[in-house]
């Protein structure tokens, strides 16, 4: 191991290729300082592009002895973001240093003291290097965290944050009822069935009883119970954040769409009773049988399988269907079932199953959620009836599948005669962009997919 | 309802049985004018007489092949093996042709071999075993293990009706140390599990002998609520059962009297990983006798055979992980 200020071999960490349709990356954050000593594969650095976050494993073991791009920079794929030297060894003073300015924590030898002309100051900035242990659980704490399967299932399903979580178990550990006590405390939490996207359960909670203060004949204007509240706090208190880049990167979209598409909401009432006895014949839940149903209708109605960027209207060979998954407080992602006609209900709900999972564990691919030609949401678990949803560009519609709930209709038997049932009925809420289609084509679309579903 | 030992309630499920359905035969060696090792077939001589309770040679390849026989010809045979241990010498006949004669014949084999297994009273190493995996091992074969009285003479019905070889394990630890209530007449226990007590915060699941080891272990574990799950029947093995108690517990401890390798509990715990990962907030433990025999010497034996004080220890550590 020679000391020497310039033979000293290094690896170079680029921004990687992150799939064929990324040219660029943005990091995030920088978990290595310089002088850090960076095990084989462990991550230097969370990067993003689009919607995607990932860390970057680092390509060698040894010491961090540059960073090229600060936090926040976008680069290109390829892009020299930091320099690994590889001579260096856990627990020895950085030997490829070559500038007093930043110094590594541990004392340099005296040559490189003296060649610099410094003395070398206490340091303040950097952490010491631990030294020879690999520790992986060491300096990142909280956040390298393990977690049991039951714990991560249930904060993706009940959108906790695990880090908020002082765990009870064994070194600290998260257990399950730590997950529970938490979200009995956060009395918000909704009292989400464990895993149904759709659920038969009516929605509906009685009324709260109206408050007695909002009298008639109360002299003061408007709904303020409390007036000497409002005397208090004049201004509403709360404290601000920047948004987090996802909500940000949803926002963009969003108002994009908005502002391009010509949208319309079209909405259908659909009998489930034949889809929750499939779905209870084959143990999923009511998504992907109304998935296969909907890319049956649009073999039927390609229009609506189609993509709208400026005045060219691509209609899709195959059906490549985003299903909406929530990342809770984090936002929502799309990842794609690439050629669902090709799967049957039972196959989309393997895949779904899949992507939603993958998307929780924050382990999709840039080109996992590309591509889609028609999107599915399905909010129907938080109880809602009906909804009109923002389509996803360049696509021209996005089904809404919102709650299923026992009501009484009208049903007619096969001799004609008319009868009140009850049936487990939902609303398939479409909307679509008036550019590309019209209220017919949406209608007569959202009536083949109720054919469908009713008789699956 | 009357208080039978579940000693008595095999002999019951037996005699009822024979006393409606003719077809129904006991043979072993020893059963008829001695009235079996355990006294499980006492009396059964003088009542139904020697063409259908047959002292046999001490040949229990012999016992084995002649039960496949009677069955063939449309009898239901009861064959009794002294003790469990020595079924190996009837191993052929049991899973080479009562197993496969149904897949290759057509024919069933209406068959139940009566396994006295088990230790714990220094019965040495030819006469304490639990071989209950083997047989699930070997396909054809349904093997059932009651844990009380009750269900002692359920599944011991059970299994004279049903038209598969069955493996019926009695424990002989049990033998006239459990004692409950056991419906009068004729009732038979669905080869499923049963939750001998249920709880919230990990889930023990065992059969035999060891569902009263795991009862007392954790009836007081400080405070911790600790469900049992009782298999009952381990071919078919209720995986829905298994599967919802730890949806439930989230934690689970595998208990076995067994021999730890590849015993019932390895099959058990191996479906958790596959079907319940995602349910699980710790690993699944197991706790079973070593790979050795079943020593004589009773301290010995003592210290292999999963004790109240280890599955306590065990259920201690899964429950603060």
């Amino acid at each position: 191991m020679s000391s020497s200020n310039t033979e000293t071999a290094t690896v170079d960490i680029v921004m990687p290729q992150m799939g064929v349709s990324v040219s660029e990356g943005t990091i995030v954050g920088w978990r290595k300082q310089v002088g850090d000593w960076v095990e084989y594969e462990e991550p230097v650095c969370d990067i993003s592009t689009d919607k995607i976050d990932t860390e970057l494993p680092s390509p060698a073991a040894g010491r961090l002895a540059e960073i090229a791009v600060d936090v926040g920079t976008t680069v290109e794929v390829g892009t020299l973001l930091a320099r690994i030297a590889t001579d260096a060894r856990p627990g020895e003073p950085h030997a490829s240093e070559h500038d007093g300015e930043r110094e590594p924590s541990a004392p340099p030898t005296s040559e490189a003291a003296a060649a610099t002309g410094e003395t070398p100051a206490p340091s303040t900035d950097a952490p010491a290097p631990e030294p020879g242990v690999a520790a992986p659980d060491g300096d990142e704490g909280r956040a390298r965290r393990r977690y049991s399967p039951v714990v991560m299932r249930m904060a993706a399903e009940h959108d906790v944050d695990l880090a908020q979580i002082r765990g009870t178990g064994r070194g600290g550990r998260v257990r399950k009822q730590d997950v529970l006590a938490h979200l009995e405390h956060g009395a918000a939490a909704a009292p989400a069935a464990p895993d149904p996207p759709l659920h038969i359960e009516s929605p509906y909670r009685p009324e709260p009883a109206p408050a007695p203060r909002a009298a008639p004949d109360a002299p003061a204007p408007g709904p303020a119970p409390q007036p000497e509240a409002r005397v208090a706090t004049p201004v509403p208190t709360g404290h601000g954040e920047p948004l987090s880049r996802m909500r940000k990167s949803i926002g963009e979209h969003m108002k994009r769409s908005l502002e391009l598409a010509a949208h319309c909401t079209t909405m259908v009432e659909c009998d489930m009773s034949a889809a929750e006895r499939r779905r209870a014949l084959i143990g999923t839940t009511a998504l992907p049988i109304v998935a296969r149903c909907v890319v049956d209708a649009l073999r039927e109605f390609p229009a609506l399988n189609a993509w709208l960027e400026g005045d060219t209207f691509t209609q899709h060979d195959g059906v490549h269907l985003g299903i909406a998954v929530s990342l809770g407080e984090d936002g929502l992602i799309v990842p794609v079932v690439r050629d669902a006609q090709d799967l049957s209900d039972e196959g989309l709900g393997r895949r779904i199953r899949e992507l939603a999972q993958r998307a929780r564990g924050r382990a999709l691919t840039p080109d996992d959620v590309r591509g889609g030609t028609f999107t599915i949401t399905n909010p129907g678990q938080f109880g809602a009836v009906a909804a009109t949803p923002i389509i996803s560009q360049p696509q021209v519609a996005i089904l809404d599948l919102e709650a299923v709930v026992k009501r009484a209709v009208v049903i007619t038997d096969a001799d004609g005669n008319d009868a009140i049932a009850i049936r487990p009925m939902t609303m398939l809420c479409m909307s679509w962009d008036h550019r590309a289609i019209d209220g017919a084509y949406a209608a007569r679309f959202l009536t083949a997919v109720r054919r469908r579903v009713e008789s699956v | 309802m009357a208080a039978m030992t579940y000693l008595q309630a095999i002999s019951d499920a037996m005699r009822q049985e024979m006393r409606q359905d003719e077809r129904v035969l006991v043979m072993g060696e020893d059963i008829g004018v001695f009235g079996g090792a355990f006294k499980v077939t006492d009396g059964f001589l003088d009542e139904f007489g020697p063409s259908r309770v047959m002292d046999t040679p001490l040949a229990e390849s012999g016992i084995i092949g002649s039960a496949i026989g009677a069955a063939v010809v449309g009898l239901r045979p009861i064959a009794e093996m002294q003790f469990a241990d020595v079924i190996t010498g009837g191993f052929d006949q049991h899973v080479s042709v009562a197993g496969k004669m149904y897949y290759r014949q057509g024919l069933p084999v209406n068959i139940t071999v009566r396994l006295p297994s088990g230790g714990g009273f220094s019965g040495g190493p030819f006469h304490s075993s639990n071989p209950e995996a083997w047989f699930m091992h070997a396909p054809g074969l349904k093997v059932v293990a009651p844990s009380t009285a009750e269900d002692a003479k359920g599944l011991l019905i059970g299994a004279v009706r049903d038209h598969n070889p069955v493996v019926f394990l009695e424990h002989k630890h049990l033998y006239r140390r459990v004692k409950g209530d056991v419906p009068e007449g004729l009732y038979t226990t669905p080869f499923r599990a049963r939750v001998a007590r249920e709880g919230t915060d990990m889930t023990i699941v065992t059969y035999g002998a060891m569902v009263h080891t795991a009862l007392e272990a954790t009836e007081d574990l400080d405070g911790a609520s600790v469900e049992v799950l009782d298999l009952r029947s381990l071919v078919p093995l209720d995986e829905e059962a298994i599967l919802a108690s730890v949806r439930k517990t989230s934690k689970v401890l595998v208990l076995d009297e067994a021999n730890q390798t590849c015993a019932a509990g390895a099959q058990v715990a191996a479906l958790i990983a596959d079907r319940a990962f995602e349910d699980l907030d710790g690993p699944v433990r197991r706790v079973a006798t070593p790979d050795v025999p079943i020593p004589f010497s009773p301290p010995l034996e003592q210290a292999v055979l999963p004790s109240v004080d280890r599955v306590k220890e065990a259920a201690r550590e899964l429950l603060e992980y």
